[in-house]
Formats: C-alpha cells, structure tokens, sequence
C-alpha cells in the first residue's frame, strides 16, 4: 500500500515535471478592431486588444482613479489599503506592499493589472511571468502631471470622455483655490505630521513629495523641508525652534488627536499648541496620486487661511 | 551500525516527495485535483489549454512549480551546508552563514536596492548579482583574514566570522537608515521573501547547486575523520587543510546562489542536520545525502505554510522557519544530555 | 628503519627540539622519557608531520618523510594519541575502522579485507565485544585500546604512541603495554604490499617504573636535547636520572633481577 501510493506520487510528479517543459499550445486571439497601446511609467509598451473589462487595482490611488473615471464595475480585484470610494471595499483584497497572492490576481481572469509607484518591478516580472498585462503608473511630481494619469486610466477602460471631464472639472477646482488664495499675503508655516509614535523625533515630508506640493500651492511653508531627505524625522528641538503656525496630523487617521499631541513632553511650548491650531487632516487626501489630491488642496485652504469653498 | 529495517534514505525520499507534491497542490488558491490532471493531460498531448483551463496551467506551472523547485534547491544546499559546516567546525552551532554568506548576500542587496535601478534586465538582475557577489566578496574576506600561511585555522575562521558579520550587519542597517524609499523591499528580501518568479533563478542556481552538493556529497567520510581534530585527522593521513578549502569553497557558492534569489532563510542549515542527528546518527556519509532530502522537504513544508497561513497574503518563508526555531532549540536543551554527538 | 639526524623545531621564535638524533629499527621499541616541558609531546607531532622541522631530517629506509604527501606519511607512520576528547557518537567499530583511511579512496568504502582486519586488531585489543558500544560510554583504558587498535589497523612500519599509559590504572597500563609489544612482534596482516616485517614502536612514557620493562632502548631528552640514547642499563642511571628530572633518584634492581627500577629516593 505503501509502496503503491509512492510510486504514484513519482508518477504524478514525473507527468509534472514532464508537462513543464512542454509549451502550451493557447487559442489565437481574435482580432479586434482597434487595439490600444500605450506606454507605462516604465517605459513598457503595454497592448490591449480593447478597452480592459476586468481590472486588478494594486495601489489605493489607482483603485480611486478608476471609480473617478467611471471605471468602477469594471474592477475585479484590489490591494488591501484600498478603502475609497467605500464600493471598493466589497473587492477581494489580495494582499498588500508584504505580498500579494499572484494565484488569487491570476485567478481572477483579469485583463490589466494596475500598479503604482510603490510597488518594486519584481512584482512587475511575477505578474509578466504569469501572462497579466501590467501597467505601471509613476508618480506624478505636479497636479499637472495628475491629470494625464486619469486620462491614461480612461484610456485603458474605455472612459476617455469621462475622464476629460473629469480633468477639466479638477482644473476649474483648482483655478477657484488659487484664485482666492491670490490676494492672500502670508504664508502661514506648517508642520505636517506622518507619525509620532516616537514624540521626540516625529516623521514628516521634506521637498518632492504631494504634500509637500499641496502645501506649497496652499501657500503654505512645509518646515520639513530643512531636512534634505523625501522621509524623515525632526527632532522636537527643530520643531521648537521653527515654531511652525500650524501642525497638521496626518496621522490622525491613526487615531491620533490634538489633545494627545499637547500632552507631549515639550510640546506644550509650541505656539501651534497653545493656540488650538493642531489639526486633524486625512493623509488619504494628501498622500495618493488621484482627483483627491484636489479635496487635499481644498482642504488645505479652508484650515489654513479659512477660504470658503462650494 | 544500526540496523534498520527501512533504511532512511527511502523515509527522507518519501518525505520530500510528498512535500514537493503539497508544494504544488497548495496554494492561496485551491485547485481541484481533477483540473491538474486535466491541465497535465493536455500539456503532455500538446493540446489546446481550454479558457476554463487556463488560470489553473498558470497557477501550476508559471507559479507553483518553478517556486517549488527554487525552494527545493535552497533548502537542500542549506541543510547540507549546515551539516558540513557543522562537521567542520566541531560546533554544534554552526550554520551555513557562520562566514558570511548571509551579512554578504544582505549587503550587496541592500547596496542594489538602495540604488534604485530602474525597471529592465539589467535592474531585475542587479539584486540577486549583486547579492550572490556581496556573499562571496565576504567570504573571502573572512578567509583572507582568517588564513595564517596556507592554512586556515578554524579558531581563526570563527572569529573573523563574528567580526565580519557584524560589521556587515552594521553597514547594511546605516544603508536601510538612509535609504528611507526602498525600506520595505529590503526587509522583506532580508527576511526570506524574494518575489522574483518564473524559471530564470533556478536556471541561475543550478549550476552552482550541482556542483557544490555533488563535491559537497562526496565529503562524508572526510568530515567523519575530521570529528577527531585537525592533528589525528592529519595524521591518519587526511589533508585537512585542503579539506577544508574545499568545503568552505563549494559550500559557499551553493549556498550563495540560493540566498541569492531567495533571500536570507535562517535555521534551515541549523535545525535539519541536528534532526537528522538524533534520527541515524552523527555518520557524514549518510548525514549529508539525507539533508539534502531532508533540507528540500523542510523548505518546502515552511513554504507552504509561508502561503496558506495568512492567505492572500504571502508571509516570507524566513518567517516560518525562525518561528520553528524557538521551539527547536528548547526541544534540543530538554534533550541535551542524551546528545551524544557533541564531547 | 627510521632515521632521525639534527632534528631541530621551534615554536615560533622557541627552539623546543634541538639538534636530536636517533635510529628506530624495525621490531625495535624505543622509550622517549624526560621531564615535563622536554619535548616528548613534541618529537611525536614532528614525526608524524604536524610541525614541520626547522632542520634536520626525518627518513624511513632512506625517503624523506618531509618530502611525502600527508597520505603517504600516513602509510609509514601511525600515532596513538592520548584518548582525550574523542566525539562520543562514534561506535568503537567506527573508531578503529578510521586507521583505515590512508588507504581508502575519498568516500572511504571499506573491502572485506580492510573490515577483517580491523575485527582482527579489536581481537588482539580485547575490544571486539565493544564494536557496537558508543565512545562516550566507555572508560579510558577501554578507549586507549581502540587507539592501539586503530594504529595496528594503519599497519605502518613506524607506530608513535604518545603517553599512552596517562590515565590508566596500573593493571591497564601493564596490558596496553603488553599489548604493544606483542602488536610488534607479532604484526597484523599487511595493508596490501606483502610485507609482514615487523613495526618499530616509539612510545613516550612518563612512569620511570615502566620504561626498563618494556623497551630496548631508551631516549632521554632534557630541554629539547639529547641528554642520553642507548639501552635501559645505559641511560637508567642515577646521576644522569636526578640531573634530568631534578630529583634525587635511584635506580634498583627487579625482584626478579632483570630489570633496572627508577624510585625517586625518600628522605
């Protein structure tokens, strides 16, 4: 008995092994009318046969990009951060920046898989390797790079119209904030908090990242950008010494809360917190390369010069 | 000797062929066994895959089998570095990374990452290069600092060892300090989570595994004339330094080539040989072929608890192994004083 | 025939052999004896080619050992070591089966030949009932004889043995003793070259009492020097002894009268 499962097993592994080497032969593809090719944030050329009906979003911004562009029903698949709009929450989620299932995203049958900058082009090659069609979306360094992002998007799922509206939407948003923020003259400093587990040395965003953007079309001065690195962490005695106008706690998505803050040691000192002026912000707005970012601008205008927006 | 009635070279091989069957029947998707067989059916006929078919001829032979094969290859060439280390250096404690496979592979990584090549072959290549230079880079530094003449005391080895270790360590952590972006894809590479699929790595490695195992299986009776120290060795006529060159050298570029592509997998060269020990004995020639077995078989279960334990996510395989290390080592302490292979 | 001429090792910059000369013919045992620090230990390490020889030269029937690979040196000189720290998994059969290895290829698979001959050395050991037991299980006296069992298995013309009475009780001492004399006159079967001729046998011994007994001639070396060479009755003496060893010694005679007996002399 022993023996006879045994050599079947051998059997079985051999006709594996076998198999491996032969090709699979796979039916030919029917033409369509007209293809899109387009290329990615790796210099890729990616080809779809016709707009993408069943598409895998990996990152929060692409999974947000796509129900702005009206290409909602169209995704199958999401990575677990992806929390916005609250649709996307009913996806399956497969997995995240740790690791994601490559069986489960090749289950799914889909026909574009969506990446974003924080993901390493090994991930690139898994999926390659696995016959998915893959898309790499690079970071845009501007909101004028944004834009292009979601007609790309469009483009791909066969939402081009709505995308172009929706790009001119933002940009009218835009214009309005920068409009009234035109006759305003000073430029209040800011402290952007990303965490502060560790009180004495919190993270915050130097120069190059979107946050720091936003801030600087809300005229506003980013005080990390002393530091010289995208990602770092400012010691309590900078931050007392740039005494910044208003701190905003990026992490209080966290749970993180003012009067937490102003129970820090030493952090009493700062003027930010001795007159109310830390205040929650949802770093989602801030944080992803999508039409939030344009929510991010807005709210930043109200809570730092007390714009009043439609 | 001890006579057995099945002798464990048959047990090791029906082990390691049920792991690699679970390797590839286990996944955070579940396919059916009637799908496989109906996928392996038509490869072998050169038939169309049908669409229905096609999701399970991905999973099976672009995913699951080249990963199973690069696991068994790791695992073995780990195990049997370990136990020829441990032969070596008459130390119980020693494993495949003792002089600096591991702080190597992890700094050239490291290095690479923080480059941030971009997205082409030249990029994919350039960790598990630079990684596999890293680990041998370092372990002729240690032996170089090590050697005394043409000899290389194994009291010297250590030492070295130790020292070039943390220094590495040192370096690779002020890179992963500094390098604030790629944070994430170095610790999940140092842990044991390469995801670079497909068949290209255990191309890569092959080479490197046939040769190191194949010298490396021949070394049994050497290590067993060894366990009586360098003077008796020599004296019943072994050349022990020569010996020892040449288990370091191969041992290295094996085990080089798998954490290459693999990452940093502790307690595989640590735990397997001891198990085996305590099984048939403290004899080389049949402690290392069956490490080999073993080594893949172990592998291959982490693996796959790797896979399914946290589904859809993938936990890193280096995980699962350090977490059976704890419980190992109190296993072996309560057990110590009927350990009769160490004086 | 072992030839030793001006043979000189140092330690680093410390001289610990100097100038020493002597002749080891086949069949013959020779005492090395002197105090601690002497170089006893060491002479045994630099015939057996751990330390190699500032000068001077080692020969056996006129090749240079210095000049002959580890394997080849391992066929003309076996040592048996002091049973010190040997790995405690190894059975006492795996033990002696190791003497086999300079003739082994490089996996060491063992002929029928090789396997009766070391059942034969265990037999003259009286360690044949042993085979199975684990090393770490046995007593010192016990494991002494699977190293002389092991060195007969080398059968090499030259064997070493290094203090090999150390740690014994006096009734094991006399039968390891009696079981090398016996291993040199009466060899075990060859290793392959036909030649049965009888080994000659170095032993470093620390007990004065046993030296007259047992060898034919006796090496006394002071300070890493040839301070006597000759037989028993020639360098036994009792200036010569006291000088050596610091002490006031005597030398008498056996009960039976035919051996000289070293006792330190009490005050």
């Amino acid at each position: 008995m022993k023996r006879q499962s045994v050599l079947l097993s051998v059997l079985l592994l051999l006709a594996l092994l076998v198999s491996a080497c032969t090709s699979a032969a796979t039916p030919a593809a029917t033409p369509t009318a007209s293809p899109i090719v387009m290329t990615d944030g790796l210099g890729r050329t990616v080809t779809l046969a016709q707009p993408a009906q069943r598409v895998v979003s990996l990152a929060p911004s692409n999974t947000e990009i796509l129900f702005a562009v009206g290409a909602g029903s169209q995704v199958v698949g999401r990575d677990n951060f992806s929390n916005y709009p609250p649709e996307a929450l009913e996806l399956p989620g497969l997995g995240d920046f740790m690791g994601f299932s490559i069986e489960q995203i090749v289950a799914l049958n889909p026909d574009l898989v969506l990446l974003a900058e924080i993901h390493p082009p090994e991930l690139v090659k898994s999926l390659e390797d696995a016959g998915l069609t893959v898309y790499y979306l690079k970071n845009p360094l501007a909101m004028e790079e944004m834009y292009p992002m979601l007609i790309t998007v469009g483009e791909l799922t066969g939402h081009k119209a709505e995308a172009e509206a929706l790009v001119t939407q933002l940009s009218l948003r835009v214009a309005v904030v920068q409009q009234k923020l035109a006759n305003i003259e000073e430029r209040p400093t800011v402290f952007y908090e990303i965490d502060g587990t560790d009180p004495s040395k919190p993270w915050t965003t130097g120069s190059g990242t979107f946050i720091d953007t936003l801030l600087e079309m809300a005229k506003a001065e980013n005080v990390g950008r002393a530091m010289d690195s995208q990602y770092g962490q400012m010691s309590i005695e900078a931050l007392l010494a740039a005494d910044p106008d208003f701190i905003l706690l990026g992490d209080a998505n966290f749970g993180v809360t003012p009067e937490q803050v102003a129970a820090r040691p030493g952090w009493g000192e700062l003027t930010a917190v001795k007159e109310g002026r830390v205040l929650p912000f949802n770093d989602d707005l801030a944080s992803r390369p999508g039409p939030r970012l344009v929510d991010g601008l807005e709210e930043l205008a109200r809570l730092l010069h007390g714009v009043t927006l439609p | 000797m001890k006579g057995r009635t099945v002798h464990p070279i048959w047990i090791a091989l029906a082990a390691l062929l049920a792991a690699l069957l679970l390797s590839m029947l286990v996944g955070s998707v579940s396919l059916s066994l009637v799908d496989m067989a109906r996928v392996v059916a038509a490869r072998l006929s050169g038939g169309e895959i049908g669409a229905d078919l096609r999701v399970a001829d991905t999973i099976l032979f672009s995913l699951r089998l080249p990963r199973t094969a690069l696991v068994a290859l790791t695992g073995s060439a780990l195990a049997v570095s370990g136990a020829a280390y441990q032969g070596l250096f008459r130390n119980p404690l020693a494993d495949p990374y003792l002089i600096g496979v591991a702080s190597g592979a992890g700094l050239g990584a490291v290095i690479v990452l923080s480059l941030r090549w971009g997205y082409d072959v030249a990029g994919l290549l350039a960790v598990p290069l630079a990684s596999f230079s890293g680990a041998v880079l370092t372990v002729l530094m240690v032996v170089s600092l090590a050697r005394v003449g043409r000899s290389l005391p194994v009291t010297n080895l250590l030492l070295a060892g130790v020292a070039v270790n943390s220094f590495a360590g040192a370096l690779t952590s002020f890179l992963l300090l500094r390098s604030t972006g790629e944070l994430r894809r170095a610790i999940a590479w140092l842990m044991g989570g390469s995801s670079m699929g497909g068949w290209q790595p255990v191309l890569a490695v092959l080479p490197y595994w046939l040769i190191g195992l194949g010298i490396l299986m021949t070394m049994g009776h050497a290590l067993n004339v060894m366990q009586f120290g360098d003077e008796q060795a020599q004296q019943l006529g072994l050349p022990v330094e020569t010996t020892r060159w040449i288990i370091i050298g191969v041992s290295s570029l094996a085990t080089a080539a798998a954490v290459s592509f693999t990452g940093i997998i502790g307690f595989v060269g640590l735990i397997v040989p001891h198990l085996l020990r305590l099984l048939v004995g403290g004899d080389y020639r049949r402690l290392l072929p069956l490490s080999l077995l073993g080594g893949a078989a172990f592998l291959l279960l982490a693996d796959v608890l790797a896979r399914i334990v946290m589904t859809p996510q993938e936990l890193p395989v280096g995980i699962i192994t350090a977490l059976t290390g704890t419980p190992f080592f109190l296993w072996i302490l309560r057990r110590s004083r009927s350990l009769p292979y160490w004086s | 025939m072992l030839e030793v001429l001006h043979l000189t090792v140092r330690y680093g910059a410390k001289p610990v052999l100097k100038d020493v000369s002597f002749r080891l013919a086949d069949g013959e045992i020779l005492a090395v004896i002197g105090p601690n620090g002497a170089g006893k230990s060491t002479l045994v390490r630099a015939l057996s080619g751990i330390l190699p020889p500032e000068c001077g030269s080692i020969r056996y029937d006129g090749r240079d050992l210095c000049a002959l690979s580890v394997q080849e040196r391992a066929r003309l000189i076996a040592v048996v070591p002091q049973a010190r720290s040997l790995p405690a998994g190894f059975t006492a059969w795996q033990v002696v089966s190791l003497g086999r290895t300079p003739y082994l290829n490089w996996l060491g698979q063992l002929s029928p030949a090789d396997e009766e001959l070391i059942w034969e050395a265990m037999r003259r050991t009286d360690t044949q009932h042993l085979a199975h037991r684990l090393v770490g299980e046995l007593s010192g006296g016990e494991l002494q004889r699977l190293l002389l069992a092991r060195a007969m298995v080398q059968a090499t013309p030259v064997m070493l043995l290094d203090e090999p009475t150390t740690h014994l009780d006096l009734q094991y001492q006399i039968g390891l003793l009696n079981q090398m004399v016996e291993v040199v006159r009466q060899p075990i079967a060859g290793n392959g070259n036909g030649k049965a001729h009888q080994p000659a046998a170095l032993v470093v011994l620390h007990d004065l009492y046993l030296v007259a007994r047992y060898a034919d001639r006796v090496l006394l070396l002071v300070d890493g020097c040839v301070q006597a060479y000759g037989t028993s009755a020639e360098v036994l003496r009792p200036q010569l002894l006291s000088e050596a060893f610091g002490i006031p010694l005597e030398v008498m005679r056996s009960p039976n009268g035919k051996y000289p007996l070293v006792v330190p002399l009490m005050a």
